[in-house]
């Protein structure tokens, strides 16, 4: 609790300050130009800043070089840019939130597809509802051996069965659930067992930390 | 004169006329059937009738003054008292297992998210380790916002904090210098500074 409270209190000043004042004395002084040219540049074209001044706080944190650090940065600037075209071209009728950008970019930064990002971006997310489970949902299947399209094909499913926001995390987790059942199941059975429950996918809940911890090796 | 003289007895028993008797013979027989007179006439008011008539009688009215009641009051509560306390062993070992348990157990009280927070819970098993702290996107990736627990000394370090719905990358820092990405996050993102690193990712929801 008392960490909590002073996580509020360092963390809710921190963010109303302006770019430039995060980050003096939190990266080298040498990376500074650099990253501030970043930060404008990313200003002038509309697109959200905060994830390169995260980025080269992070940066600052783990005492990454200037180079390597500025370079990361820049990485970030293109992926936000790419994001924002891949939001523009999946739906043309809306203006690009920041929110959208920068979870299409985080997408991007899961090693997400750019054309499987714009299919879903595409597909039934209704208005106002933010991109970044579906992603997200996206990103885990992938990650756990799905192929990308049938991955996509199962969340477009979902989506037209009612499931929304964080619902469509729960359908990553039960595939993964089904592909690890004991007998083995292929990537395919899977799917289809969890396309069957829907729309009842169970709620994904986290084990019990102590037990997950004791199951895994040392964290080091 | 003796009491114990036989004619004494004679004329108490009646079988000697007491005017026969010497002078101080004839004084302890007047007593002593005076005596005997006394105890045979029955008393005016038995013993139990006087004391129920004690109780019934009103108690005298004392003028108690304030400086009196202090007084008494302080006296009563300053005079020791004999306590006396029955315990059943196995009685008295649950209620000192639970004192113990109140006084020294770490109780926490959970984080209560409010509308778009969640609870984030981080664990890690790190043996040996002196701290480790969470630093992430959600504390601007700074350190010793959020520091680690292990009370038991097990190398399972936890901690809990409300964070706002969405994504969240993070990383442990362990004994102030090693950066590890949870191991049991489930979820990471490469950290785009070229040496192929990843951070933890949450999703809070």
């Amino acid at each position: 609790m008392k960490l909590l409270v002073a996580f509020m209190i360092v963390a809710a000043p921190l963010a109303a300050q302006s770019p430039r004042a995060r980050l003096e004395g939190r990266v080298p002084a040498a990376a500074l130009p650099g990253i501030d040219s970043l930060i404008e540049q990313a200003a002038v074209e509309s697109l959200p800043t905060e994830p390169l001044v995260q980025k080269a706080l992070e940066g600052g944190a783990k005492g990454i070089p200037v180079d390597r650090l500025v370079n990361g940065v820049r990485h970030g600037l293109v992926q936000l840019r790419d994001a924002r075209a891949i939001v523009s071209r999946a739906t043309p009728a809306r203006v690009a939130l920041d929110g959208d950008v920068a979870a299409v970019a985080a997408a991007l930064a899961r090693g997400l597809d750019p054309r499987l990002v714009e299919r879903l971006l595409a597909g039934a997310p209704p208005p106002g509802e933010a991109p970044g489970p579906v992603l997200h949902a996206a990103a885990d299947l992938v990650a756990h051996g799905f192929p990308a399209d049938s991955a996509a094909d199962l969340l477009q499913t979902a989506q037209q069965e009612g499931l929304r926001g964080a619902r469509l995390l729960d359908v990553a987790v039960a595939a993964s659930h089904e592909l690890q059942r004991e007998g083995g199941r292929t990537p395919t059975e899977a799917l289809a067992r969890v396309r069957a429950m829907m729309p009842n996918v169970p709620v994904a809940t986290p084990p019990h930390p102590r037990a997950v911890t004791r199951r895994a090796g040392p964290g080091s | 004169m003796n009491v114990n003289d036989p004619r004494l007895q004679e004329a108490l028993d009646g079988e000697r006329d007491p005017a026969t008797l010497p002078e101080g013979l004839r004084e302890a027989y007047a007593r002593l059937t005076d005596a005997a007179d006394l105890l045979r006439e029955p008393p005016a008011v038995s013993v139990a009738d006087r004391v129920m008539t004690e109780i019934r009688r009103e108690a005298p009215v004392h003028v108690v003054s304030p400086a009196g009641v202090a007084r008494r009051l302080v006296g009563w509560f300053n005079r020791p008292r004999a306590v006396t306390l029955r315990l059943r062993p196995v009685w008295t070992l649950a209620i000192a297992a639970a004192l113990a348990a109140v006084v020294f157990l770490p109780f926490e009280v959970p984080p209560t998210p409010g509308a778009d927070e969640g609870v984030a819970q981080f664990v890690g098993h790190f043996p040996g380790a002196r701290s480790v702290e969470v630093v992430g996107s959600f504390n601007d990736w700074r350190r010793g916002a959020l520091a680690l627990r292990d009370e038991d000394n097990d190398g399972i370090w936890h901690g809990a904090v409300v964070l706002p719905a969405g994504q969240h990358e993070y990383m442990f820092v362990v004994d102030g210098e090693r950066w590890v990405a949870d191991p049991l996050a489930g979820r990471y993102v490469d950290d785009g500074f070229g040496a192929g690193r990843q951070n933890a990712l949450l999703i809070v929801r």
